[in-house]
């Protein structure tokens, strides 16, 4: 048996053997998976929409704690002292030492989806995507572990190391707590932890459109992973008794910090990455059909002075100028439906029965609603698309079926062409309308700021559009328009 | 043939400390070499050197003609090393170390043949948290064999072990010898290092001080022999440091041993020192000085002629 293969062996033998890393390694993930699954009870499908949740938390507590842990704990017993006598190269001792690790997180990822399974989720959408979300993740954190490996000089600075980033990442970086339920300022320091992305692409691949729809995602883990292998390498030490203070080198981990921090500017700029953080204030490089910022020429006056309430416009239609370039450009790369942010539910899902009569009291409510029958056909659409971005951010229950029933209500009202053209009218210019920021009249307490209301209206906008001239969200322009 | 080690002009710098000034050393094939110091004289921080456990500043290190640096894979394949403090995981059996580190060499002893060999086959399988003192010590005397190699490094290695034990080792470390494979040896056991080593060097501040075989370093210091005198009352000690030929004075009372180096004239001056303190001669003894005894007085040289130098 050749030394990779060895050690390999050997490194799961000694994890197998050891009732303290079974513990952390597959007794704590089982733990968290039945705290998701008391904590979304209500879900008419156990835990699939926190699959990329659960699996993140995994990884990033074997990445945090299980890796450094069993590296430095070695180290300290002078086994790394022993490996280096040999004339093994140290990158293939510490790639099978990384491999090896993740093994393990795969048999703490598949004991997951057993457990999952057994109480009712359904498997993966896409398996060998989801397969292949989880090798980018694993590889992204195992980069974090290697470097709380250089930098802790022994077991308990692994512990306290781990801490600084397993928390944070969960609090603030999107893993346990979702993203939409953060303030803002959180929301943009997420976008600088590779546990944000972790969670979209597996969630992407779980019950969304696979990994064509995060190709960022991927990017923004991978950079922070290779940086994080390249800087825990070239930190690594051999003895225990060389401190890290003592080491030459130390500036390596300035490109790994460079990783992260690019991959966060990078994501401001970028919607799919940080959906709630641009203020919709901004007119014209709102993040939602950026790549079309001119609004059309002929429409200026009269939207801007228009009435939101009153009833009656005898002004000229704006959004008819909208042409079919101008829709053709609209920015497509949106959070996917399974995500948590402006989520929509498959067709075939059921809501459970509060749910549905959750949903009969506002479609009863909706008929009667003022709001909901303005004779502007574009301060209409807004403003049901309004009612479905508050519910999204209030995270209600009725969050994901809601969009379904104001797509409908739209969709009859409303010749399809026209439709297209008011929605994307509106995605086009966001500083234009107003959305109704409390619901009390229609029965519901959802109340949230209307820059983000703003912008998660829009962003079902660009969704009912794709649904009406049938594109693919993931990739931009690939499907001729279909009008 | 090169020499098995050849180290040249090896220079090692701790910040501003100096461990090792311009270390030179050479190891033929098949001898046991023993490397001899103080605590700090720079011992481990040699062998380090010499295995590639750590960087030099300055030099050049030769193993069996590959440089331990430029051509570390080549050189590697020739060590086996015992380390001073030597652990594994609780978890691990002895069969899946001997196998593990086997499989990073190039070439390897089977697993089983090195188990009969240091006698751990019972233990084949038990874990190394449950292994005694000397058993932990015999695979790590395996472990450095696991590569087929030609040099042997042992970095103190009877510390902390029993009477019988270290017996053991002693005669095993003989029979590596016996078996053709060159022995570098640290220890601070001198009559250890004169009962296994070939030749030896004596460290000191990070310089060699001596080197030779131990037959040698004593006639070496020829002249040199120690007097062991008992009386039935104790003698002035100022008294007997005056007396011809005598360097020094261990112990005090009525058992007092004198370093001479003429010792012919130490013993004619002492008997009338004897009558005129009317103390009566219990026994008597002359014997050559020990290799511990030239040990210390290279050491003791080399540090008056440091602190000489020391600009006051």
């Amino acid at each position: 048996m050749n030394g990779f293969a060895q050690l390999l062996r050997v490194s799961l033998l000694l994890h197998f053997r050891n009732r303290l890393a079974l513990i952390y390694g597959y007794l704590f993930p089982a733990i968290f998976l039945a705290a998701f699954w008391v904590l979304y009870r209500h879900e008419p499908v156990p835990l699939v929409r926190h699959w990329g949740q659960l699996i993140t938390v995994t990884i990033l507590g074997s990445a945090c704690f299980g890796l450094p842990t069993t590296i430095v704990g070695e180290r300290e017993r002078g086994l790394w002292r022993r490996y280096r006598l040999t004339p093994a190269r140290l990158g293939n001792i510490v790639f099978g030492t990384v491999v090896a690790r993740f093994v393990i997180i795969v048999g703490a990822g598949a004991l997951q989806l057993a457990l999952a399974m057994s109480i009712g989720m359904s498997a993966p959408a896409h398996p060998l995507e989801f397969l292949a979300a989880f090798t980018f993740v694993s590889f992204a954190l195992l980069g974090v572990g290697l470097m709380i490996a250089a930098l802790a000089d022994n077991v308990p600075a692994v512990q306290a190391l781990g801490q600084c980033i397993f928390l944070p990442m969960l609090i603030i970086g999107g893993v346990a707590v979702p993203i939409e339920s953060l303030p803002e300022w959180a929301q943009k320091v997420s976008a600088f932890f590779p546990g944000h992305y972790a969670v979209e692409s597996l969630q992407a691949c779980t019950d969304g459109p696979g990994l064509g729809a995060v190709h960022f995602d991927l990017v923004a883990l991978a950079v922070p992973g290779v940086a994080g292998c390249f800087a825990g390498t070239k930190l690594f030490r051999w003895d225990a008794g060389r401190r890290f203070r003592s080491i030459n080198g130390r500036l390596w981990l300035v490109p790994a910090l460079v990783a992260w921090l690019a991959i966060g500017v990078l994501a401001q700029s970028q919607y799919s990455v940080a959906p709630a953080i641009e203020p919709v204030a901004k007119p014209p490089v709102k993040t939602v059909g950026a790549t079309v910022p001119k609004p059309s020429p002929t429409p200026q006056s009269p939207p801007a002075s228009k009435p939101v309430v009153p009833p009656d416009s005898t002004a000229a239609e704006p959004w008819l100028s909208v042409t079919a370039a101008d829709i053709a450009g609209l920015n497509y790369h949106v959070p996917p439906d399974s995500g948590v942010v402006t989520p929509i539910a498959r067709p075939d899902e059921q809501p459970d029965e509060a749910t549905a009569n959750a949903l009969d009291g506002i479609q009863g409510n909706l008929a009667i609603w003022p709001l909901a029958h303005v004779t502007d056909p574009v301060q209409r659409t807004l403003n049901l698309l309004s009612v479905a971005a508050v519910m999204d951010l209030a995270q209600d229950p009725v969050e994901r079926f809601l969009p379904l029933m104001i797509f409908e209500q739209l969709s009859m009202s409303i010749p399809r062409d026209e439709l297209v053209q008011i929605l994307a009218w509106i995605v086009l210019h966001p500083e234009q309308g107003r959305t109704p920021n409390d619901l009390a009249d229609l029965g519901l307490g959802g109340v949230a700021q209307s820059p983000l209301i703003r912008e998660r209206a829009d962003l079902y906008a660009v969704k009912f559009i794709a649904r009406l001239t049938g594109r693919n969200l993931s990739s931009p322009s690939t499907k001729p328009e279909q009008r | 043939m090169p020499a098995e080690v050849d180290v040249r002009h090896l220079r090692k710098n701790y910040g501003n400390v100096a461990a090792l000034h311009d270390l030179n050393l050479q190891i033929e094939s098949g001898e046991i070499f023993g490397l001899l110091g103080a605590n700090g004289a720079g011992k481990t921080t040699a062998v380090e050197c010499i295995v590639g456990l750590r960087d030099m500043d300055e030099g050049e290190i030769l193993i069996g003609g590959s440089d331990i640096r430029r051509q570390s894979t080549e050189a590697k394949q020739r060590i086996g090393v015992v380390l001073q403090s030597t652990s594994l995981p609780d978890h691990i059996t002895p069969a899946e170390a001997l196998a593990l580190f086997g499989s990073l060499y190039r070439h390897s002893t089977p697993t089983a043949a090195l188990l009969k060999r240091f006698g751990l086959a019972a233990q084949a399988n038990a874990r190394f948290g449950f292994l005694s003192g000397g058993q932990r010590q015999r695979l790590a005397l395996a472990l450095a064999f696991v590569n087929q190699p030609s040099l042997i490094v042992l970095d103190e290695p009877t510390n902390g072990l029993d009477a019988h034990a270290r017996r053991e080792l002693h005669d095993d470390i003989l029979q590596i010898k016996s078996d053709g494979h060159t022995v570098l040896l640290t220890t601070h056991d001198l009559s250890e290092a004169e009962r296994l080593c070939d030749r030896v060097a004596i460290l000191d501040h990070g310089r060699v001080v001596a080197v030779g075989s131990p037959r040698e370093l004593i006639a070496r210091a020829s002249g040199h022999h120690t007097i062991t005198l008992q009386t039935d009352r104790a003698i002035d000690p100022d008294g007997l440091s005056k007396l011809a030929g005598v360097s020094k004075i261990f112990g005090e009372g009525l058992t007092v041993h004198l370093s001479t180096n003429d010792s012919t004239r130490t013993i004619q001056a002492l008997l009338p020192l004897l009558s005129a303190t009317h103390a009566e001669l219990v026994d008597l003894h002359l014997r050559r000085a020990s290799l511990e005894e030239v040990f210390l007085n290279l050491i003791e040289n080399d540090s008056e002629k440091s602190s000489a130098k020391q600009p006051t």
